[in-house]
């Protein structure tokens, strides 16, 4: 019996067993593990994310350049859409009854409860048709947000564009979520982090179907979306509108910089295209209409092209010369035409005479003096050793270096050395090879002809660096950033590796192109701006039918003014339009005078370049040859 | 042996009375948090379901003063006609239209009535008749030492032949509500088995459940799988691989017997292995077939969803993750009365918030410390209960009281079990805290015979 009377304990044993098995198992579910409370978060609270409005963009001059408008997306319950005229809707809503359908069953699979977007970015212009008639859809209701709005048709390539976030940006960019828009190009892409502002977040409870409830412990947790912040950018809006302007109808770019602060003032590219275009419903369908342009117009080519230099080069190869003391500026070289071609001119005595006159021979003499330094018997060792000197030089001039420009996709220039010579030219599995090349193969560079290759900004650069005397600031856009100062970098300050006293006498010459007879770009002269400039043509090719045909010439000119207080460099490329001093000169002396005085008194020549229609017909433009 | 002089309420179990009164006052308030409605906020609103709750509670303690008025030996005297009536009902409900796919409800006006929840009264009071009736007979010893228990199922064939009876008692209620078909009630019935065990029948019983459901959870989790025999390149499946490892018990066994013991018991323990091997590989056998055949899909889901073997946490998984999540959400101190997000009558993330899964609710608003709270109760109540059936001179009452504790703690273990995620969903009610008039009554009567019976203890010689 004691056997079966100690069951009892048993029995209770397994009660109380049950129960710390239960508490045990409480405990851990409830106080331990932490997933059951986010699973339950997950479940009965829906997170709904508050869009900040963009940063609004500023210009040198506190004009608004980039502001922001409220677009509108139609959503739509549809267990709420009853009784309604379809026909009617698509009709206010300008879709295809097809897309309506389309989307009506993506929204009715998704949740019959919860919204989903049928309409999105309809502009406030469009939205104000809609509004008094949307009432009669019940069901249907519109969300605002806000979208990118550009006062002024200008600046697209500047100021970029955007679009929305896809999954390999998301995956590589954690911050987006789908739907996001981000800055594709252009500044807006540069302080894409500062411009988009921080993410506000609403917590509300849903039921088991996810219909809203009601807010979580009264909002308690919620955050309100903040604005990006506002950045100011150093381009004078008046300055870029105008340069636009003049650049109508023309194929090229200018850039210009404030020698003393590195800011650039202006970058047009033309042809260009209004911002808004790339704003709203239509984005995808004008981005294909201007992707599909001949003339590129999405291409920006001030920062995305590199030409050759042209006779502008012969600065350089001057200032270089007398850095390397293998000529003062006495010296004088004759005009040999059979080395290298040139037009008729007077012997350049010395070489303010010899920028001036943009003598080819001379800087053929200049360049051997460089490159040949009879350092090495062999005249090929020599002329490695040369060409190495050299390209250090040049790259000092910030030509195909890094130069920290706040914007993105920049293309550099370049600069050939010795080892390109060596293993890549004219082709890596056919180059020179060692030794197999010296001064007389690869003399063209000398006069901005051969392998030497700028961008426009760098272009402008140069001529920042020669207003400077010696010395520039990387070029950039920014100029303040709401509560945060301006990267250090853009304070430094760097030198080239000419010495400012060389300066004089080249600077000299580039005055006299402009203001003294025979000078190369008269038509640059404005009276009392002392503007400093050198032309250029670069010879271009292309390839038609499959033979390299060569073009007519691009017209490229590179200034500064004025000459003694220097507060705008700036480079003007004129494709196809032929002699520098005939377009590009007098394009950039009214961009100047713009600048400096705010009005351009000349209206003849104004006038001259408004109504320039320079887009060169590529099937006519093959270079007669002479 | 009748009552004089004493008031009825004199030797009246109070504790337990206070902890029933206890948990139905929490289990209102819990029910009226995990149902509210702006519609229906009147405390006394009969269209409310803690309105309804209060009014079912008023029932029972309406019958449970009968009850206490009422004499044992009258109790005792009907013990059969309540077990009749009760088996009738469910012969009776299973003609009734189906409600969600099974007939378990008569409808009365707004109300219905679950006559399963009856039967276990029913069982209850029969088996205690019963028992009290074969007292002295002392079969289950008798049988647990004539035989080694595992040559012959382990007692359960004798058990059977012998005690026919009790087998039928429990077998025929159980048998109509499996045809309902109710599994989670049915399941209740094998309480009645506890209850046998303490009154010394089939102590192997016991032990053979116990082992029988790690066996079977075992077949079921590696049923499906199949694996690689080490060493050679055989596949094997879960099933064969179990049967095998029997087989390697077995031998273990049939060694250590031969080594150990005396020749002349060999032959006994001999038996009783061959045998037990070959009950273990059928069982596994019926296991597997029985799990795939005769158990419904959903079901099958349920005990996979258990065993971890589907994870489908917004599919097939739903109820025990939103229930899950609601508990674990709650924390330490938990959410705060009426403050649930996931079991309540709003959100509605829990399904059955007031019935079946009325423990979430209460463990998302309490916490920790309330669920704790909670088992703590019923662990005290159901002490209660052995205390009070132990104190018991005649067997029928002891025998009663064991039915009421053993009912209650399947309740308890199951619905408990399940919300936390320990036992597949079995839908059954946690005693006086879920929602239902039905459950509510009968478990008060379970509750209120227990303490009639208990309050005579000193006057019935037995």
């Amino acid at each position: 019996m004691r056997n079966i009377e100690s069951r009892k304990y048993v029995i209770a044993l397994i009660f109380v067993l049950v129960s710390i098995i239960f508490t045990t198992r409480l405990f851990y579910m409830q106080v331990v593990d932490e997933q059951w409370k986010e699973r339950a978060a997950q479940i009965s609270e829906n997170k709904i994310t508050t869009y900040p409005a963009r940063g609004i963009v500023y210009d040198r001059n506190k004009e608004k350049i980039i502001s922001n408008e409220i677009y509108y997306d139609i959503h739509v319950i549809p267990a709420n859409a009853k009784d309604v005229d379809s026909v009617e809707l698509v009709k206010l809503l300008d879709i295809s009854m097809e897309e309506y359908t389309k989307k009506m069953n993506q929204a009715r699979n998704y949740s019959m409860k919860k919204s989903s977007e049928l309409v999105r970015q309809i502009p406030p212009s469009e939205f104000a048709e809609v509004a008094p008639h949307l009432y009669k859809f019940p069901g249907f209701y519109e969300v605002a947000r806000t979208l990118r709005m550009y006062p002024k048709k200008v600046g697209a390539h500047l100021l970029g564009y955007m679009n929305e976030v896809n999954d390999r940006d998301i995956e590589r960019m954690p911050y987006y979520k789908s739907g996001d828009f981000i800055g594709r190009s252009g500044i807006e892409r540069a302080y894409e982090e500062v411009l988009r502002g921080t993410r506000g977040v609403k917590y509300l409870l849903q039921d088991a179907v996810g219909v809203t409830t009601g807010s979580y412990e009264g909002g308690k947790y919620d955050t309100l979306a903040l604005q990006g912040k506002k950045i100011t950018i150093s381009v004078d809006w008046i300055l870029q509108e105008y340069g636009e302007k003049l650049m109508r109808n023309k194929l090229g770019s200018v850039v210009a910089i404030e020698p003393k602060t590195g800011e650039i003032l202006a970058m047009v590219s033309s042809p260009g295209y209004d911002p808004n275009l790339l704003v709203g419903r239509r984005l995808g369908e004008n981005y294909g209409k201007l992707e599909q342009d001949t003339l590129l117009p999405l291409q920006n080519r001030a920062t995305n092209s590199s030409y050759p230099p042209g006779s502008t080069f012969k600065t350089i190869m001057a200032l270089i010369g007398l850095q390397e003391g293998v000529l003062t500026t006495e010296s004088s070289f004759p005009c040999t035409k059979s080395l290298v071609g040139c037009h008729n001119h007077p012997t350049a005595r010395g070489i303010s005479d010899a920028v001036k006159m943009s003598c080819n021979p001379y800087f053929y003499y200049v360049g051997k003096k460089i490159i040949q330094q009879g350092k090495k018997k062999s005249h090929f060792a020599d002329a490695a050793i040369g060409l190495d000197i050299w390209a250090k030089y040049v790259e000092s001039f910030g030509i195909g270096q890094d130069l920290h420009v706040d914007f993105p996709g920049l293309v550099r220039g370049h600069v050939p050395n010795t080892d390109y010579y060596n293993t890549e030219f004219p082709s890596k599995s056919n180059p020179y090879g060692e030794f197999a090349w010296a001064y007389s193969t690869i003399y063209s560079n000398s006069i901005g002809q051969g392998e030497v290759l700028v961008t426009p900004l760098e272009m402008a650069n140069v001529a920042a660096i020669i207003a400077n005397r010696g010395h520039y600031y990387y070029p950039h856009f920014i100029k303040e950033i709401e509560d945060s100062d301006i990267p250090e970098i853009y304070r430094q300050k760097n030198k080239s590796m000419v010495d400012p006293e060389h300066f004089d006498q080249v600077i000299d010459g580039m005055w006299r192109v402009v203001h003294e007879a025979g000078g190369t770009a008269r038509r640059a002269r404005v009276d009392s701006l002392n503007i400093c400039g050198k032309t250029g043509t670069a010879e271009n090719f292309r390839i038609i039918n499959g033979k390299r045909e060569q073009f007519t010439d691009h017209s490229i000119f590179m200034a500064f003014a004025p000459k003694d207080d220097p507060q705008i460099a700036i480079s003007v490329y004129i494709e196809n339009s032929g002699f520098g001093g005939t377009w590009a000169a007098p394009l950039a002396s009214l961009m100047i005078e713009k600048y400096i005085t705010g009005e351009v008194k000349d209206t003849v020549k104004e006038n001259r370049i408004l109504n320039a229609d320079l887009i060169p017909n590529w099937s006519n433009i093959v270079k007669k040859k002479k | 042996m009748r009552q004089t002089g004493d008031n009825i309420f004199s030797n009246v179990d109070w504790a337990l009375f206070g902890i029933y009164l206890i948990l139905v006052f929490l289990g209102v308030t819990n029910i009226y948090s995990a149902s509210y409605s702006p519609e229906h906020s009147g405390i006394f609103d009969l269209g409310s379901e803690h309105g309804k709750q209060l009014m079912w509670f008023g029932i029972s303690i309406f019958f449970g003063i009968i009850i206490l008025f009422l004499e044992s030996s009258f109790i005792r005297k009907y013990s059969y006609a309540v077990y009749g009536v009760t088996c009738f009902l469910l012969a009776g409900v299973l003609f009734t239209p189906a409600v969600n796919g099974a007939h378990s409800w008569f409808g009365i006006g707004g109300f219905g009535i679950q006559p399963s929840e009856f039967a276990k009264l029913g069982v209850a009071l029969a088996l205690a008749q019963l028992l009290d009736q074969t007292k002295g007979q002392m079969i289950g010893r008798q049988r647990s030492r004539t035989s080694m228990g595992l040559s012959n199922l382990w007692g359960l064939v004798p058990f059977i032949q012998q005690n026919f009876r009790i087998v039928l008692v429990i077998g025929l209620p159980a048998i109509l509500i499996l045809l309902q078909p109710d599994a989670g009630t049915f399941i209740v019935f094998t309480a009645f088995i506890l209850v046998l065990y303490r009154e010394g029948y089939a102590g192997n019983i016991l032990l053979f459940m116990i082992i029988a459901v790690i066996v079977a959870v075992i077949t079921l989790i590696v049923s499906d799988n199949s694996f690689i025999l080490p060493g050679l390149k055989i596949k094997l499946t879960g099933k064969t691989g179990i049967v095998l490892t029997l087989l390697l018990f077995g031998l273990i066994f049939y060694l250590l017997i031969r080594s150990f013991v005396l020749p002349r018991n060999r032959k006994t323990l001999y038996r009783a292995l061959f045998g037990s091997l070959l009950i273990s590989i059928l069982f596994v056998n019926f296991i597997e077939w029985g799990y795939s055949s005769i158990l419904q899909p959903h079901q099958k889901e349920r005990i996979d969803l258990t065993l971890g073997k589907i994870d489908d946490p917004d599919g097939k998984g739903y109820n025990i993750n939103r229930a899950k999540a609601a508990i674990g959400s709650g924390g330490f101190l938990g959410k705060g009365y009426r403050q649930a997000v996931l079991a309540n009558a709003e959100q509605r993330h829990v399904p059955m918030q007031s019935t079946d899964f009325i423990f979430c609710t209460w463990s998302e608003e309490r916490g920790f410390i309330g669920s704790f709270f909670l088992v703590i109760l019923y662990t005290i109540m159901l002490i209660r209960m052995v205390v009070i059936a132990e104190r018991q001179r005649s067997r029928y009452t002891r025998v009663f009281a064991y039915s009421v504790a053993c009912i209650f703690f399947y309740h308890y273990m199951i619905n408990v079990g399940m919300a936390i995620g320990l036992a597949p969903v079995i839908g059954i009610p946690l005693p006086f805290f879920s929602y239902g008039g039905s459950s509510l009554l009968s478990f008060s009567m379970l509750l209120f015979i227990l303490l009639k019976l208990d309050s005579e203890r000193k006057i019935v010689l037995q």
